[in-house]
């Protein structure tokens, strides 16, 4: 499965149960319509901490990282780049 | 026109040793002139004095007067919490524009109609920056009469109860008068460090940011971004050594939270201040531990009075019961009437809470919205303008009083006011939607958390996502749903045919598992 399916599936199941994961579009706006808020971020930066085993610090919380399942994907492989190099 | 300069011949009411009698606009020149070095705003690492901020509000002040707009006439201001964002209120605040500071978080289309309900020709950004929102152009003015609006200072918003919040003028004298009773109250002034919890268009700001302001402290700013982060609002505390804290009892139970796995605690805060909503026992009980030098204080107050009520939390007793709202603050009235027997409740007893405070707004922008809420003395016994809270309360023998509940459908979610009714009126505004209910349930972090159900119309392929979009378009943030729950079955009804609030509750819960069923089709889709 691809980050973006695991990360739908993530979102759908714990903030939108019964959605199917095909309808929410990779670059839907999760925090402008309160899919998540922000105490949910919270939610979904613990998730990827612990699935993707990349520690979020504070300077990374910018909500923008998590705005939509693209966004998050992208963080997560820009967060594994950096702890390559 | 711009407001007096610090260094100028013109003196404020008072005087610098003795700030206490001066308001928002006068304390703070006193402050520039007097300590302009000193720190006014800290937002992350950055720290701006009251001479900088003093130099960002005159930049602005000079945008204002391009503008070139007549006394009395509000502009908009739409800014995330920044110290630009303080400057151009400010900036408002010196040249004597009234200034509207609606949510950011709310949709351009609701922002559209209240800047031009309030009558903004307007819509400033911090910086001469545009703003993403005009006013609408279709919906007609309110304006307040001439004489009335040239002494309005904020025009903030209810906190979202209605789909379009109520628009609440508060005066410049209505504000000096609370900052005058809070700085002194809290030991606000010089030297001293107050913790910014609100966005900056919550009345909350008017203590934690004006009073400092006009009184010297320093202001730590909480990013709202970051603001439900308990690791991030303890590091602020603990790095900037804050003295004053005010904060939605949520900001406390997450600084627990977080407390609980550093082991922190806070020893340079004298006061704790918690409002707009009941705290949880477990987050009262840990206070004490968390705040070992402070001393605890409930406030009860709401958009259009300010602060009507205070009660201080003795944490040496041995058990902390429901905390009271305490007693009026100096100046405040309050009567308890019985709705049973239309009589005022003297001594023991219950009823609902009437409020008429020095801080209050005359009324709403819109005067049409009045009815039921700003009124006279509800028995005709005085002349005062009396707010009509909605709260029904009990005084005790020892005449504290203590939140019993509502008159109406308002529930609190995160100290934020919001309106199940007016909830499932914008659901029902959507035509793929036949019946809805919405409930709130206990929520150990958010106080109150919001679920849905909805009967779907015949025929129709509404999805959760979908009305969820409908509602964050047409609600502030915190009246949309948590939890949506779609079904094409009807919902439970009572015995006079209404939907069942107390049945539909269960009915999300069980939609909470996360298998998606037949029937209650969750968020779901028709298939």
């Amino acid at each position: 499965m691809s980050n973006i399916d695991t990360i739908k599936n993530f979102v759908v199941t714990e903030f939108l149960p019964g959605t199917a994961a095909d309808e929410l579009s990779a670059d839907h706006d999760l925090l402008n319509d309160g899919v998540i808020d922000s105490l949910g971020v919270l939610k979904l930066i613990a998730w990827v901490e612990d699935r993707f085993e990349i520690a979020i610090g504070d300077t990374d919380l910018n909500p923008d990282n998590f705005r939509s399942v693209a966004a998050i994907e992208a963080f997560i492989t820009e967060s594994r780049r950096t702890a390559d190099a | 026109m711009t407001g007096p300069a610090p260094g100028s011949a013109q003196t404020p009411r008072g005087s610098a040793a003795d700030p206490a009698g001066l308001g928002i606009v006068a304390g703070f020149l006193t402050q520039v002139r007097t300590r302009p070095d000193a720190t006014a705003l800290v937002l992350d690492a950055a720290e701006t004095s009251y001479r900088e901020l003093y130099e960002l509000a005159r930049q602005e002040s000079g945008r204002l007067a391009c503008l070139d707009l007549a006394p009395g006439v509000p502009v908009g201001v739409l800014a995330d919490k920044s110290p630009g964002a303080v400057a151009l209120v400010l900036a408002c605040l010196l040249v004597r524009r009234p200034v509207m500071l609606p949510s950011p978080a709310l949709a351009d289309a609701l922002l559209a109609d209240l800047f031009a309900q309030a009558g903004c020709t307007h819509v400033l950004a911090p910086g001469g920056e545009p703003a993403r929102v005009g006013p609408n152009a279709a919906v007609a003015a309110k304006p307040l009469p001439a004489e009335e609006a040239a002494d309005v200072a904020f025009m903030l918003t209810t906190s979202g109860s209605t789909s379009l919040p109520k628009i609440v003028p508060l005066s410049t004298d209505a504000v000096d008068r609370f900052t005058q009773w809070a700085g002194p109250a809290f030991g606000i002034g010089p030297g001293r460090t107050v913790l910014n919890y609100a966005p900056l268009n919550f009345d909350l700001c008017l203590l934690d940011v004006w009073t400092s302001l006009a009184r010297g402290a320093s202001v730590v700013l909480v990013d709202p971004a970051l603001a439900a982060h308990g690791h991030h609002l303890s590091e602020l505390i603990l790095r900037h050594r804050v003295q004053v804290v005010q904060a939605v009892p949520m900001a406390f139970g997450l600084l627990r939270e977080a407390a609980d796995r550093s082991g922190d605690h806070f020893l340079s805060v004298e006061h704790v201040m918690f409002t707009g909503d009941a705290i949880p026992d477990r987050t009262l009980a840990a206070l004490p531990v968390l705040f070992p030098e402070a001393r605890f204080h409930n406030i009860y107050g709401c958009t259009e009075t300010n602060d009507s009520f205070i009660h201080e939390v003795d944490t040496r007793a041995a058990s902390l019961g429901a905390v009271p709202i305490g007693r009026p603050l100096p100046g405040v009235r309050a009567l308890v009437l019985d709705p049973d027997t239309n009589t005022v409740v003297e001594g023991t007893g219950s009823g609902e809470l009437f409020v008429s405070t020095p801080f209050q707004a005359l009324g709403y922008l819109d005067r049409a919205r009045h009815a039921g809420k700003f009124t006279s003395h509800p028995l005709d016994l005085d002349d005062r303008r009396w707010f009509r809270t909605g709260d029904l309360v009990r005084r005790d023998a020892a005449g504290n009083l203590h939140l019993t509940g509502r008159t109406d459908f308002q529930v609190k979610v995160r100290g934020v006011a919001v309106n199940t009714a007016e909830i499932e009126r914008v659901l029902l505004a959507h035509p793929g939607v036949l019946e809805a209910g919405v409930a709130a349930l206990p929520d150990p972090i958010a106080g109150k958390a919001l679920v849905a159900c909805v009967q779907r119309a015949p025929g129709s392929a509404l999805t959760g996502l979908e009305l969820r979009k409908h509602c964050a378009q047409r609600l502030p943030r915190a009246a949309v749903p948590h939890r949506l729950t779609l079904t094409d079955a009807p919902l439970p009804k009572s015995a006079n045919g209404k939907v069942d609030r107390n049945a539909v509750a269960p009915l999300a819960q069980l939609s909470s598992t996360t298998t998606p069923v037949a029937a209650p089709l969750t968020e779901g889709t028709a298939s």
